[in-house]
């Protein structure tokens, strides 16, 4: 069933007297509940997001034996508000032979695509803004729109360096798209259901739980997902796309300021979702290691910080692997997706279809505990 | 109420692209403004409570076919592309007389016309009071149909899309000369 | 109220302007987006009458064909008009004359 964020709080007391309180008009307190939690979702990806650009100088510095920003408020925190400051006095410049409505578009297109994408994400079994029956097959989804928007974003400016980056760019979020999907089916295909809800329900317990040890195919397909999805957020090896030192900066050269502003957000907050769906797919995201079957707040809220943490140690180790490894280049990004990584995801799949059937859909945790 | 709203906006986006489609003369505007179509019409799908067939759209559409046309685009050199004849009001006058323009115009004002009394009638049709329940997920339905009713299109339809993905590959790969 | 009607006249609509985009402009490539208008305008009617006439899901079932159908035709149609652009420099519709060559 697709069940949303209203539908769950109505079951609560508290929910009747907010009715009272809008003269027992549902439509209006639904619009004025989604509003509210929409607000604090996305100020809290954008914090996120602002946070994971500090985050990435302070881990890079301290992977590099530096220290860092540590001079905007206490251990350099305020660091990413100053970095907005500075963003927004800068001035909009656009190239005079530019194509000026899509020269707008595609930013906006970019934050569209990802800020969309909150709305499935499950930050606990309750609080999911919507709980939708194509939960996960919808985040993939919009994610597209994503490359449609690196496209733009090189196509408008009009200059060969972005023009380039953004084909390359495109091209490479639409192939390891097919890695990542695959993965993500074979998941659907043990979970039983596409719903976010489904998929964390099927993982609860005790960690043996978790899908990335149900057996050997989804382990493999939990790397799959990983490197498939940093190289569709066109991070880490994989940035070439908007490489400094070959390409000034690809598709987003002649983007000055907030434009700029927005694409690096949109980066960076793509990356909080796809290390959130990580997490809830493969890691049983938001799941209480104790069996508490009795539904209230506080359980709600240790789930979300469960949830959190877990994406957030994702996040860690994607910053991690953006500071280790060398960049790649083109026809080795092209070949290792399709020539290793699409190949492994699709024997995945088979994989776990037939592992489903011979044994029943049960883990190997608990086929060895006798099932 | 949301269902009204949703299915209002979803419209507009639906026929503003199409319109959108039609009027500019720039080929990469006329690709954006089809990816705005292509979404509206996944709106309407979801306002009639078909969830996989509207993320299939925007999936397969969105994700593959509006980005294929825009390499398209590129690779034949579409964004300098010049036509005499392009527009609309340079091709009118030669396509007829007093009778087709006032039959044009009619058609055309019965189109906006009722396109305009649908959506204030589904305006005003709204009341904030109803709520509508949860619409039943298709997708356990499609599976079982597609594995058990209609098997055979579902297989040959694989075959299609492998027959397409070759053939599309022979006939535009580079040719040495 | 939305009934079937609401969705008949947008699908409507759609397929006329989808018509008139494919007579009407001069790049191939503006030809397929016309087609793909016209394909999603038969797709939302089947949809729609699956939703308020009958009771199954035969029309989502055929939406989903359509819209495979689609994907596949707009691969291959776009395959010939970059083999087209090869051989004649422009994607003008009206150098598209000759059958042989």
């Amino acid at each position: 069933m697709n069940q949303t964020l209203v539908s769950y709080l109505s079951q609560y007391t508290f929910f009747d007297s907010l009715l009272a309180l809008f003269g027992n008009n549902q439509g209006v307190l639904t619009f004025v509940i989604y509003l509210v939690f929409v607000l604090i979702i996305v100020g809290m990806c954008a914090t996120i997001g602002g946070l994971g650009t500090y985050a990435e100088r302070k881990i890079s510095a301290d992977l590099q034996l530096r220290i860092g920003p540590n001079r905007v408020g206490p251990y350099g925190l305020l660091q990413f508000l100053a970095d907005g400051v500075k963003m927004i006095t800068k001035e909009d410049v656009m190239p005079n032979s530019a194509d000026k409505f899509l020269f707008y578009l595609a930013p906006l297109l970019a934050l569209i695509g990802v800020f969309a994408t909150l709305a499935v994400l499950p930050f606990s079994s309750g609080l999911a803004m919507a709980d939708l029956n194509v939960g996960i097959f919808y985040l993939i989804a919009i994610s597209s729109l994503v490359g449609v928007a690196v496209f733009l974003g090189g196509y408008a400016s009009n200059s060969k360096w972005s023009m380039l980056g953004g084909l390359r760019g495109a091209s490479q979020i639409i192939s390891y798209e097919i890695p990542v999907t695959i993965s993500i089916l074979a998941i659907t295909l043990i979970a039983g259901g596409m719903s976010f809800g489904t998929i964390v329900g099927a993982q609860k317990g005790s960690p043996i739980n978790w899908f990335i040890f149900h057996n050997p195919f989804t382990f493999i397909g939990f790397f799959v997902y990983f490197i498939g999805a940093l190289a569709e957020t066109n991070r880490a090896p994989f940035d070439l796309p908007e490489a400094e030192s070959e390409l000034v900066s690809g598709y987003h050269t002649e983007y000055t300021g907030m434009r700029f502003g927005f694409f690096a957000l949109a980066e960076y907050i793509e990356v909080f979702v796809v290390c959130g769906v990580g997490a809830a797919l493969f890691l049983g995201g938001g799941n209480l290691p104790l069996p508490i079957e009795i539904d209230i707040i506080p359980v709600q809220l240790a789930q979300f910080a469960i949830f959190m943490t877990k994406a957030l140690l994702l996040y860690y180790v994607v910053i991690w692997v953006r500071w280790t490894f060398p960049r790649l280049r083109v026809d080795q990004l092209m070949s290792i997706c399709w020539k290793y990584l699409t190949p492994i995801a699709i024997f995945n799949l088979v994989g776990c279809a037939i592992w489903v059937v011979v044994f029943n859909g049960h883990s190997v945790a608990q086929i060895l505990g006798g099932h | 109420m949301f269902i009204h709203i949703l299915f209002i906006l979803s419209a507009t986006l639906t026929l503003a692209g199409a319109f959108g489609v039609l009027a500019t003369k720039n080929i990469m505007h006329s690709c954006i403004f089809l990816l705005a179509s292509l979404i509206g019409i996944a709106g309407l799908y979801a306002t009639m409570g078909a969830d996989f067939v509207a993320v299939t759209q925007i999936m397969v559409y969105v994700g593959g076919i509006v980005i294929l046309m825009l390499f398209a685009v590129m690779l034949t050199g579409g964004k300098d592309f010049v036509s005499k004849a392009q527009n609309l009001l340079g091709l009118a006058p030669s396509m007829g007389n007093k009778f087709t323009y006032s039959m044009g115009l009619f058609v055309g004002l019965v189109f906006v016309l009722t396109n305009a009394k649908l959506l204030w009638s589904v305006a005003f049709s709204m009341s904030s009071n109803e709520v509508t329940e949860a619409y039943p997920s298709t997708v356990n339905e499609l599976g079982h149909l597609l594995i058990k009713d209609h098997v055979l299109a579902f297989e040959l339809s694989s075959v299609l899309l492998l027959g397409a993905l070759v053939g599309a590959a022979i006939i535009a790969r580079p040719r040495k000369q | 109220m939305i009934n079937l009607i609401s969705y008949l006249l947008i699908s409507l609509v759609l397929f006329f302007v989808g018509v008139t985009v494919m007579v009407a402009r001069k790049n191939i490539v503006a030809i397929l987006l016309g087609i793909e208008l016209v394909l999603n305008a038969a797709a939302l009617n089947f949809v729609a009458y699956s939703k308020f006439v009958t009771n199954n899901l035969d029309g989502h079932i055929f939406s989903l064909f359509i819209i495979v159908v689609a994907a596949a035709e707009a691969a291959v149609g776009l395959a010939i008009v970059i083999r087209f652009f090869q051989i004649k420099e422009t994607v003008h519709i009206d150098e598209a004359t000759s059958l042989r060559n």
